[in-house]
């Protein structure tokens, strides 16, 4: 089905919002943040220019859950359809990453896979890329690519919408008498925004600019002290990990009720201190600098070793959220200097 | 393994043994059958305290029940210790790899161990022995820090000594009194004419510091650093390589560990704390 015109985004919004719960990205402060979609509420609906500042795994991997009950096992929770509008190419990049962890190998995370099943995709381009926004590190666009069931993109005079899935596509061909044909040059103007915000993208990352693949970088980097000075402005808050759409690590803990007991999955961050102790007091990570490390080795190198993509999606949520003032691409500007002036560009990659 | 890996599989502590000051063996009676391998661990559940992880140390052809050695050394494993025949308890698992028995046929199979690290070995050795025909000889090296520290010490210091095919060699860090043996740290009695190095496997589990020494000890004799089989001991929690408590580098000890060659690992600069 051929892309599709609307004027406004609330009978659109009202059409999903009927058939499940819709969540959309609400301003709050200068960052948007998901709630529930009233169709009964005055406020009209504004299309998010720039990712908003929670991410999309806590749709699918929750800040705590219950893994277990025992001694009796009880069914899993039932997940409902549902729908999250405004997500962006990192998110859904994110997604992908979440994925090949939760649903692709030998074990699959029953309740990830059921809510990853209900979850209805709507994407839209990128308006308005945030100073910290670095997709372009690791060849994202201003705009969904794939992995979306649903497309907006916002034009001067209403909004394109373009089914990426048959689920969207079915959609679509429901609702098609709220949408209209796009001409031609609607699609000219949409392809000339997203031309607009990848450049500017690329603009605002000049300074960043690195000679050496990040992977290289990475691996070539694990005598060097960057990592203990970047570190020495991090005060353990975690959040980097918190707000990082694809960290997914986790903490399993047992908890009492009256008649049974559980057990419950919560997130956890490598940056914590006492993350990788064992009970004899053994700590491979004692130091702030070899967390950090850990981090990015994890997430520009292991991964990639492991799943064949990188675990970072360049979405700066770490960036803008740190304390400390820390930029990922200041750290992997600094490695890349360093590696550039001892002459190392080529890999010597640990296996 | 049951669906979903976070359920455990319920269970009893049926009979508690005293190994030592700190150390306590549980026999645990799964309500259904756990088949592991040797070298593999579980996730012993305290129910509504907590689990840690474990390596069984009964032998992996015996699936009715499971023995369970654990030091006090934390805030689970002092619990466990408080608990009487009777408890309640979860498993789950088993996860990771065991030792890879069938690369070990024909060779001999040289075995370190230290304190607690006794555990896994033991699983090892009843293994190995139940077909010792297989091996050309298993050749231990065990230390412990004194003589009563030492775990499984009436079949130590008597019947396993008798094995047809074992050949078994212990010390202790302090003598008291009675020890007659040698004396000293477990590398000290490790000759280079102890196995044939260039048909051996060795094994190596016990405190990280007495892993270190080992391992370099053997390197230093000639050993392969393929052929050093090396029982990680790490955080391990969820059990199928997704938590990232236990993260060597790019390994899950839980997944592709615990159990890892040398050559596997020895570039990570971390591996030994």
């Amino acid at each position: 089905m051929k892309p599709v015109f609307i004027s406004k985004l609330k009978p659109f919004l009202d059409a999903v919002a009927e058939q499940m719960a819709l969540f959309v990205p609400k301003k709050s402060g200068e960052h948007y943040t998901y709630n529930k979609y009233d169709p009964d509420a005055e406020i009209s609906v504004e299309l998010n220019n720039i990712r908003t500042c929670t991410t999309v795994k806590e749709f699918l991997f929750p800040v705590c859950e219950l893994a277990a009950v025992f001694p009796d096992p009880v069914e899993p929770e039932e997940i409902k359809p549902f729908a999250v509008f405004g997500l962006k190419e990192c998110d859904l990049r994110s997604i992908e990453i979440l994925d090949k962890v939760f649903a692709e190998e030998e074990f699959q995370d029953t309740l990830y896979i059921k809510r990853r099943e209900n979850m209805f995709i709507i994407s839209s381009d990128c308006f308005d890329p945030g100073e910290s926004c670095f997709c372009n590190f690791f060849n994202g666009q201003a705009f969904a690519q794939s992995g979306f069931d649903l497309n907006v993109s916002k034009i001067r005079d209403g909004f394109i919408v373009e089914a990426g899935s048959d689920k969207g596509e079915e959609f679509l061909e429901k609702h098609s008498q709220l949408f209209n044909d796009t001409p031609e040059t609607l699609l000219a103007e949409r392809d000339e925004n997203r031309k607009k915000t990848q450049k500017q993208l690329e603009q605002n990352n000049a300074e960043y600019l690195l000679d050496i693949p990040i992977k290289n970088i990475i691996e070539n980097s694990w005598e060097s002290d960057v990592f203990d000075v970047e570190a020495k402005d991090c005060v353990e808050c975690q959040a980097c990990t918190r707000i990082c759409p694809t960290c997914h690590c986790f903490y399993l803990y047992d908890t009492k009720q009256k008649d049974y007991f559980t057990k419950m999955k919560m997130w956890d961050s490598c940056m914590r201190q006492a993350y990788a102790a064992v009970a004899g007091g053994a700590n491979p990570r004692k130091i702030l600098g070899d967390r950090l490390k850990h981090r990015l080795m994890h997430k520009l190198a292991y991964f990639f070793d492991r799943y064949g993509l990188d675990m970072c999606v360049g979405c700066g949520r770490c960036i803008d959220t740190c304390a400390g003032g820390i930029d990922m691409r200041m750290v992997l500007k600094k490695l890349n200097d360093e590696l550039k002036d001892k002459g190392k560009t080529e890999a010597k990659v640990i296996k | 393994m049951s669906e979903n890996p976070y359920q455990p599989v319920n269970g009893k502590i049926v009979d508690i043994i005293d190994e030592s000051p700190t150390i306590k063996s549980f026999v645990v009676v799964p309500e259904e059958k756990i088949k592991f391998e040797t070298g593999q661990f579980v996730e012993l559940t305290l129910p509504g305290e907590g689990e840690a992880p474990f390596t069984p140390s009964s032998p992996s052809t015996d699936s009715e029940k499971m023995e369970i050695t654990i030091m006090k050394a934390g805030r689970v494993t002092a619990l466990l210790h408080q608990c009487n025949k009777g408890q309640k308890v979860g498993i789950r698992g088993p996860f990771g790899n065991g030792y890879p028995l069938d690369d070990f046929v024909g060779k001999e199979v040289y075995i370190v161990g230290g304190g607690v690290g006794l555990a896994p070995i033991r699983s090892l050795f009843l293994t190995l022995v139940d077909r010792i025909k297989d091996f050309k000889s298993v050749v231990c090296r065990f230390g412990s820090r004194t003589p009563d520290d030492f775990i499984y010490k009436s079949d130590l210091f008597g019947p396993w000594q008798k094995i047809k095919g074992v050949n078994m060699k212990l010390t202790v860090d302090e003598a008291n009194g009675q020890w007659k043996d040698n004396v000293g740290v477990v590398t000290n009695i490790l000759e280079p004419n102890d196995v044939d190095i260039k048909n051996s496997v060795a094994v190596v589990c016990g405190p990280p510091i007495m892993m270190k020494y080992t391992t370099l000890k053997l390197l230093e004799f000639g050993f392969g650093a393929e052929n050093i089989y090396l029982s990680m001991e790490k955080n391990m929690s969820c059990g199928i390589g997704k938590c990232g408590h236990c993260m060597i580098g790019k390994f899950y000890v839980c997944k592709d560990g615990p159990v890892f060659t040398y050559e596997q690992i020895k570039n990570y600069p971390d591996i030994w704390e």
